[in-house]
């Protein structure tokens, strides 16, 4: 069978995608710390300042991550048609009969009639929306602790979150939402590339997918 | 300086120096120019100057105490010398019929124009029944009082965010002043005591401007809860540079490092503690070995508990257990992973018996 290569993933996209597995994995790890430090310093005056660093790095990945989150957030409108949000929500049609057949392929069913989809399956775009939505709220808990004086993270802090308690703890519980996406979904596109041959996980470095000429 | 016997017993009187010593200290908390100070001292002794009533509901007494006794004595005297009290249960003289026509003389002669403190939490339960005070509830008594006042100083934790009665379950639904009150401009004053300096600098505040002092979203004033225990703590040091007390009387507590570990609620809680500090002797909880517990922030019983873990437990659903959020989440994502492994082996077994996995590997192959 004769494969075609078709260029799916922007540049802007895949930049994206790495910033954020970059931002995150160094913000969990941060945050950890930052939660528990688990080095002791008993050394007076060395200068190291390991909190202090931790904290730095985290906000300097924050940045990152917010920066990445605003970039999808404009791909959904104003990306190609495989970024825009009405490619990964179940509000088309064809996206409602993709999501019913990859729900039924990902639990082994028979006569699941696979649709060759170059852009995300559908169950896959309404995790990632929802990503997106946490990722939201991730970075406002995020600016409203490192921002506790200014008047404008005040106001929508103490209204989505509470006090500088509530947002922590909400923050640290968003943070397992993260470590729980990244095992499925690494899982899921390991799952996918050896099913089907058309290089989803090439896709996310190159851009590009295949699939047989024979189908439009 | 008096003796101790003599600063126990309520020494109604302050002298000139201690008069101008505590308004020289309200003026530094409140971040006024010294050149103020007069017009503070004006203010404060103006014949002018609104008396107050002072309500007490449902709590311990402990802000009252804490204000007039243990603290600094000028400052507890300079509380009773500037404001009017008209009606105050634990320091008036009146009791009874007397006491309650007292405060109803102050309400009809003064309306409009009296300065009203509550002290402690309003139950809103079963009518309000939780607390009565010479027959009446509380919920009654401030509804006859918050609407003729010019303004409404909620002070300690209960009055402003309802405090332990408050916290979960809550069983006599208690609630905050400002849950209850509208109409008439509240500011909170909380902690569990608050700083007398803070409930101060704000009466100051309203005898010099005429108006209450700027708040946050919470409505405390910024001018003593502006910034966050940590940003002023004098233990920062100690936690920029990562040396922490890992428990109580070891190496690090013995040395004053940073008590975040023991669960310091520094970095959660907005108040001038480690400023305005507390008592003759300039104390205040981090300074003598304790962490912060955040008893300036709203519901501090059930957000800043357990008071020696960093975050709160999270409940687990369906039962009456709980459990810390990283063993909640390390469960979460061991309950992923098997599924993801499940998964996994159902697919390698379909390959391993049919050789194939579905219908649309069939045509790709
Ligand atoms: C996926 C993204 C993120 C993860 C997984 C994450 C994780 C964490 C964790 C675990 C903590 C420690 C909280 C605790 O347990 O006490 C924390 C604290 C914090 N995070 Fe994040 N975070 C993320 C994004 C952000 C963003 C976007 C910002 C915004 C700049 C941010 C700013 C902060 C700040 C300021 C703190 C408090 C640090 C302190 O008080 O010293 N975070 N984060
Ligand atoms: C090394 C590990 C990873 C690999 C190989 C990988 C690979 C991929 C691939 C191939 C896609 C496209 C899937 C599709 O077409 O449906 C994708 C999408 C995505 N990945 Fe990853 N990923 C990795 C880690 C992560 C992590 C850690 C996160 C975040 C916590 C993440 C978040 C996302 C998101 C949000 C998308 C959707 C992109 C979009 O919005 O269109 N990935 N990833
Ligand atoms: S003792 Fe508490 S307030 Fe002080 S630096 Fe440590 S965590 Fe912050």
């Amino acid at each position: 069978m004769i494969y075609e290569k078709h260029y799916v993933w922007s540049i802007l996209l895949r930049l994206y995608h790495w910033s954020l597995v970059s931002s995150v994995v160094t913000l969990a790890i941060t945050g950890f710390y930052i939660n528990t430090p688990w080095t002791l310093t008993t050394l007076e005056g060395t200068g190291l300042y390991p909190m202090l660093t931790m904290r730095n790095i985290h906000s300097l990945a924050g940045y990152l991550f917010t920066a990445a989150i605003l970039v999808r957030i404009f791909l959904l409108i104003f990306g190609n048609r495989h970024e825009r949000i009405l490619d990964l929500l179940p509000v088309t049609s064809r996206n409602i009969k993709n999501m019913s057949t990859t729900l039924c392929s990902y639990s082994y069913l028979h006569d699941c009639q696979d649709e060759e989809r170059l852009g995300h399956n559908v169950v896959a775009g309404v995790i990632y929306v929802l990503t997106i939505i946490v990722a939201l709220f991730q970075m406002a808990s995020g600016f409203y602790l490192r921002l506790p004086e200014s008047v404008f993270w005040q106001k929508w802090g103490v209204m989505l979150f509470g006090t500088q308690q509530h947002a922590r703890f909400e923050h640290h519980l968003m943070m397992w939402y993260f470590i729980v996406f990244a095992l499925i979904h690494i899982y899921l596109v390991i799952w996918n590339d050896l099913k089907h041959p058309d290089g989803i996980t090439s896709s996310i470095f190159t851009g590009n997918k295949f699939r047989p000429r024979s189908i439009k | 300086m008096t003796d101790t016997a003599q600063s126990t017993d309520l020494n109604l009187q302050v002298d000139r120096r201690g008069f101008l010593k505590g308004c020289t200290m309200v003026a530094a908390a409140l971040g006024i120019s010294e050149a103020m100070i007069p017009k503070l001292v004006e203010a404060a002794t103006s014949a002018q100057r609104p008396p107050v009533i002072w309500l007490h509901f449902q709590e311990c007494t402990g802000c009252t105490e804490s204000l007039l006794r243990a603290s600094h004595p000028d400052i507890g005297r300079l509380i009773l010398d500037i404001i009017s009290l008209d009606y105050h249960e634990t320091v008036m003289a009146a009791a009874g019929h007397q006491a309650e026509k007292s405060l109803h003389d102050t309400l009809d002669k003064y309306a409009g124009k009296f300065l009203c403190v509550v002290e402690g939490a309003i139950p809103t339960k079963d009518n309000g029944i939780y607390c009565k005070i010479a027959g009446r509830t509380a919920v009654d008594i401030l509804a006859e009082v918050a609407p003729k006042a010019a303004a409404i100083i909620a002070i300690g934790a209960c009055a402003t965010y309802g405090g332990i009665q408050a916290a979960q379950p809550n069983p006599t639904g208690a609630k905050g002043v400002q849950d209850l009150v509208s109409g008439t401009p509240v500011i909170n004053i909380p902690g569990c005591p608050p700083n007398p300096i803070s409930f101060l600098g704000t009466v100051l505040h309203y005898l010099t401007f005429n108006r209450l002092p700027v708040t946050d979203n919470l409505g405390r004033p910024l001018f003593a809860y502006g910034r966050k225990i940590h940003d002023h703590c004098e233990r920062r040091a100690h936690f920029d540079e990562g040396r922490f007390a890992e428990e109580f009387g070891d190496f690090g507590h013995r040395n004053g490092y940073c008590l975040y570990k023991l669960g310091c609620k520094g970095p959660e809680t907005f108040s001038n503690c480690p400023s305005a500090r507390f008592n003759d002797v300039d104390v205040w909880p981090v300074s003598v070995g304790h962490g912060c517990i955040g008893c300036t922030e709203p519901n501090f019983w059930d957000t800043m508990t357990p008071f020696y873990e960093r975050l709160p437990n999270v409940q687990i659903p369906g039962t009456s257990g709980i459990t810390d959020i990283d063993s909640a989440g390390k469960t979460i994502l061991g309950v992923a992973a098997a599924a993801v492994g499940i998964h996994a082996a159902i697919g390698i077994g379909k390959k391993v018996i049919k050789g194939c996995g579905c219908k649309n590997e069939n045509k790709e192959s």
